[in-house]
Order: C-alpha cells, then sequence, then structure tokens
C-alpha cells in the first residue's frame, strides 16, 4: 500500500520535470514518505524495467555524469489511471470515515 | 568508484567496502540489480566527492555521512520484486513422485525390502522381509524375485534418492535434513570404529603384561 503510494509521488514529481534521484528523495522527505535514498534505486530501476520511466546521462559538475529520469508514453497513461484509482480510493475512505464520524 | 578515482584512508576504505558488499548481498537475484549497485555507487561517489571541496583525502566520517544519505540494507524496506525474488527461492520444491529404490542404511542383505517397504509406507520393513522368507519357502519365487530386484532396484546414493525413496519434495530443507542424517551415520561409525580399536589395543597391552610375568 505505502508501496503503491510511493510510486505515485514518484511519477508525479517526475511528470513535472525530468528529475534526479536525490531530487525526487529532497521532495519526498518533506512529506516523510521516505527516509533514505537506497530505497529510490530499485524502486527507479523497477519502473524503467516495466517501461514506465526513461532517462537520459547529463553531465553534472560535481561528480559522475547523472541518470535523469522522464515518463514515457506508458508511464503517462500508468500516472493518469494511478491518479483516478487514487481519487476513487480517497473518497471511498472519506464517505466511510464520514459515516463514522457522524454516528458518533 | 563510480568512475572517479579517490584518495581514501584505509579504515574509510574498510568501512565502505563492507557497505557496498552489503548492499551487493541485499540486492542479489534482484531483477537489474547490477543497474542498482551501479546507481547506487555512483551516488556515493557523488556525496563523497562533495565533501571534498577542501581536502583531498576521504576520511572515515565522509563515508558515514555517504552511508546516512543512501541508507543501510535495513532500511531499504522489503520491495516487492526482492520478496517475490526470495519466494521464487523458498518456493522451489519440486515434487517428485516416489521412486522404488533399494535402502542402503537400513538392509539386511540387499536392502531391498526396506527399500520396499518405504515405497508402500509400512513402517516396519521386518514384515516384507518374513512375507519374502515365507514365500521363499513355500513357493520358490522369492528367492529368485529378491534377486531379480536385487539387480533391478538402483540403490539410493544420493540425498536426492532418499527424498525420492521416501516421497519428499525436493528442497534445500529436506536435502539439509537428509545430509545431516548421513553425517550422523558416519560419525557414529566412526566412533564404532575407534571403540573397537581402543578395545584391540587394551586386549594387545593386557597380553604383553601377560608375557612379562
Amino acid at each position: 500500500m505505502r508501496k503503491g503510494v510511493l510510486e505515485l509521488c514518484i511519477l508525479s514529481i517526475i511528470s513535472e520535470e525530468e528529475a534526479y534521484p536525490s531530487d525526487i528523495i529532497e521532495k519526498l522527505k518533506n512529506f516523510e514518505l521516505i527516509v533514505v535514498e537506497g530505497t529510490m534505486y530499485p524502486l527507479l530501476t523497477r519502473l524503467k524495467n516495466a517501461g514506465l520511466l526513461g532517462y537520459n546521462w547529463r553531465e553534472s559538475t560535481s561528480g559522475p555524469p547523472r541518470k535523469y529520469y522522464h515518463l514515457t508514453d506508458d508511464g503517462k497513461a500508468f500516472l493518469s489511471e494511478l491518479i483516478n484509482t487514487w481519487h476513487h480510493l480517497v473518497s471511498v475512505v472519506d464517505q466511510s470515515t464520514k459515516n463514522l464520524i457522524g454516528n458518533e | 568508484m563510480g568512475g572517479f578515482p579517490f584518495t581514501i584512508d584505509v579504515d574509510a576504505f574498510a568501512h565502505l567496502e563492507d557497505y557496498l558488499d552489503k548492499i551487493q548481498a541485499h540486492f542479489a537475484g534482484t531483477e537489474g540489480f547490477e543497474e542498482i549497485q551501479d546507481d547506487i555507487e555512483m551516488r556515493m561517489a557523488e556525496l563523497l566527492q562533495s565533501r571534498l571541496k577542501s581536502k583531498a583525502i576521504v576520511n572515515g566520517d565522509d563515508v558515514q555521512y555517504a552511508i546516512s544519505v543512501m541508507g543501510s540494507p535495513e532500511d531499504f524496506g522489503v520491495d516487492e520484486a526482492i520478496e517475490k525474488a526470495f519466494h521464487r527461492k523458498q518456493g522451489s520444491n519440486y515434487k517428485t513422485g516416489k521412486r522404488l529404490f533399494r535402502d542402503p542404511e537400513d538392509k539386511v542383505i540387499g536392502g531391498v525390502c526396506s527399500g520396499l517397504a518405504s515405497y508402500f509406507g509400512v513402517a516396519e520393513p521386518l514384515w516384507i522381509r518374513i512375507g519374502f522368507a515365507l514365500v521363499g519357502i513355500f513357493g520358490g519365487i522369492g528367492l529368485p524375485l529378491y534377486l531379480l530386484m536385487w539387480a533391478l532396484v538402483p540403490e539410493a546414493k544420493t540425498p536426492k534418492d532418499f527424498l525420492a525413496m521416501r516421497g519428499e519434495p525436493i528442497n534445500v530443507n529436506n536435502i539439509a535434513k537428509i545430509v545431516e542424517e548421513q553425517v550422523e551415520q558416519i560419525s557414529d561409525h566412526l566412533s564404532e570404529i575407534g571403540q573397537d580399536w581402543k578395545e584391540r589395543r587394551r586386549k594387545k597391552k593386557s597380553w604383553k603384561k601377560r608375557r612379562k610375568y
């Protein structure tokens, strides 16, 4: 469950602009969804192998060249589907919790 | 590392190497693990590089810093892909049908009867032996049948054979069990030999003593 949410967040962040893993981490750290960078790499590699992400090499001023990730067309379709599912989930959860609170 | 040369002190190097080994062990068997490993190494290189603005040698603190940013494998959480790979490893017991073997661990003549006993699920091979003996005495086909089976039925030799003989699925746990049993048997056998040898020596000594008198 948490993994799915994490994937959704990562894909959304990448959809805004090409992103470098440590930038993604920076953004996610604010939401306390992820703690260490090591979690990201397997996830990104998996999404990439699933054909949802692509990457470009970019030279970096400090250190080795970096992989910048972007969404593929499949990734975009998958993301919009995920977002729909997410909204559906949120409304269902809202509804059921509202009933609970109303009964109390 | 990551295509960059580093000057690094010995302790820091040991620490870093240990960490990278742990990462490798953690991801081994995962789909695309080489790429993950490369990505992590590259990022580590970058982190170290960023700490080297005013000095030339990477020390223990720098390595500690890079590791704390990256996190230890225990913090990564179990990724679904890794979980799947793990289950695949665990669930790899392909079942085999029961097969007839001669059991060399429990034999009177050729292990045919005990093999038959485990094939048919009879707990005590003695009954089969008695059956064979009776048929041998009264019918006359018992002995030729026994010899024929002795010649034709293979003897169980490998742990795999033993498992197939008992109809247990072949997996790592069961094979380990069999190997343990065999090692126990061998050590029992060895201690028997040792006992025997001591006995003989004692006899020899007492014999020598007797000669002195």
